[in-house]
């Protein structure tokens, strides 16, 4: 390999890594098939949801906090699934959209007294324990960060899709990626910490 | 760790651990004590383990090819003295629980190819099934031969349906060609200090036990953390003199029955037996 080549492999090994450090930490998915800067694929594969539930609508257009319905996520490792109960809690009540078509399939299952099989979007290997209790203590209820941004870190904006997609990696080296950043411990503060990284923290 | 580095830095790494002081400032240390007067040799926590930690059971044929997966086995052992003193030489055996020793220099961690045992700052000795390739390395550098080796896909038979049912979610299922070891129930030391850190404290002692210790009928295994100096395990290690960064424990006066198995190996096991008592002339 001659000199010039190999000043150019150097350059563009520079420039690749570059763009891996300053890459955005959360950038919205864009369009299926395309990727996201710090190289997957931008949104997962399609899950066709029993109802396409619109997130836009709930978290986006009215502003409801993500954990009103995704209740365990304070306080245990998964989120959690609303049941049905909690849609007809409100929906019952709001008799403007009664007509349109995603609610009156809700209210069929209702009246059979059906669950809703909701699938899964975001889901990790069985060696894997993810907990939300810990990101949500730390980045929501102890920094006070928004609850979109807090709960994009891992899922997207949410808030401007109808079902959810999946849009970062959940592979470990993403995991690891941010764990290895420093953070600021408290919004202000100088002092900075980074995520654990000791494996049986997440590998089970 | 390079090769080179691994050469020459061989001595330190058998030697540097555990220094003085290394977990003065640790919130956890998980620790044991296995009292053999008071084994009475019932399995219970084995059973205990087999529930707990989906372990499969294997069956006759393999388990006498040495191939049963018990994370903690009770071995018995029949003192000399003692057959002598009874008409009875089958009876009167001496059981001894053995389990992961969660060794501080752990013989097994600088073997593996793969880098998927380590040690966790809480001084567990940590296996990463998925990162595993199944060397048996460590296996057979382990004194204590506490480490099990998937040598079937246990999955596929071990649990049929609906056993499948009772398996713990919070638990990886192995599949074939991994090695597993006791975790001293990390799922629910994770669940409990999970909980301990968003009530912004350290887990008190008793709050968490490991499947064994809680199901032992006559409460031989203590179990708890070593850091926290007032935890019963702390100072059961305190009283039976045994001193986590010594190799060989001095006692101070007769009657004192701490030890700990094969610590002149230096591997600074983390669990400590005291000596079974016997009156044999009565």
């Amino acid at each position: 390999m001659n000199y010039g080549k190999r000043i150019f492999l150097w350059i563009m090994l520079f420039w690749i890594g570059s763009a891996q450090v300053f890459a955005e930490p959360f950038v919205q998915g864009g369009p299926i098939g395309s990727q996201t800067s710090d190289g997957y694929d931008a949104l997962g594969p399609v899950v066709e949801q029993p109802i396409e539930f619109p997130h836009n609508t709930h978290a986006g257009r009215m502003q409801i906090n993500c954990m009103y319905c995704h209740t365990y996520a304070r306080r245990s490792n998964v989120s959690g699934i609303p049941r049905l109960d909690k849609c007809m809690g409100c929906h019952n009540l709001i008799e403007g959209v009664k007509d349109r078509p995603r609610i009156k399939k809700l209210f069929e299952y209702w009246e059979n007294k059906q669950p809703i099989p909701w699938k899964k979007v975001h889901d990790l290997p069985d060696f894997v324990r993810f907990n939300h209790e810990r990101h949500i203590q730390r980045f929501y209820f102890q920094e006070k960060r928004p609850i979109r941004e807090t709960c994009g870190y891992c899922h997207g904006d949410i808030a401007s899709m109808t079902t959810a997609r999946r849009v970062k990696a959940l592979s470990m080296g993403w995991c690891v990626s941010c764990h290895q950043k420093d953070h600021l411990e408290k919004a202000g503060s100088t002092v900075t910490s980074h995520g654990p990284n000791d494996c049986w923290l997440c590998h089970k | 760790m390079s090769l080179s580095n691994l050469i020459q830095n061989w001595n330190s790494f058998r030697t540097r651990r555990p220094y003085e002081g290394q977990y003065e400032d640790a919130p956890y240390k998980w620790a044991m004590v296995i009292d053999l007067d008071s084994c009475i040799g019932c399995n219970a926590c084995t059973v205990a383990c087999y529930a707990e930690n989906n372990l499969p059971v294997v069956g006759k044929e393999r388990f006498g090819k040495g191939q049963a997966m018990h994370w903690i086995r009770i071995e018995r052992y029949w003192g000399a003295d003692e057959a002598k003193a009874t008409e009875f030489p089958e009876r009167g055996a001496e059981y001894l629980p053995m389990l992961c020793q969660q060794c501080e220099a752990a013989p097994c961690e600088p073997v593996c190819p793969v880098g998927a045992t380590h040690h966790s700052p809480d001084g567990l000795n940590t296996q990463v099934y998925n990162r595993c390739v199944g060397s048996r390395y460590c296996s057979a550098n382990c004194p204590y031969k506490v480490r099990y080796f998937n040598w079937w896909n246990y999955p596929d038979r071990a649990w049929p349906n609906p056993l499948e049912l009772q398996l713990n979610p919070d638990v990886t299922v192995r599949s074939k060609g991994v090695m597993e070891k006791c975790t001293f129930c990390m799922q629910r030391l994770r669940a409990g200090m999970d909980k301990a850190k968003t009530e912004g404290r350290i887990l008190a002692d008793g709050e968490v036990l490991t499947a064994c210790a809680q199901a032992c009928p006559t409460s031989a295994i203590t179990f708890g953390n070593w850091a926290d100096k007032k935890s019963k395990v702390a100072r059961m290690w305190k009283n039976q003199q045994v001193d986590l960064a010594k190799n060989s424990q001095e006692k101070s006066e007769e009657g004192i029955r701490g030890y700990r198995i094969l610590e002149d190996l230096n591997t600074y096991p983390s669990v400590v037996y005291l000596e079974r008592l016997r009156n044999l002339e009565a």
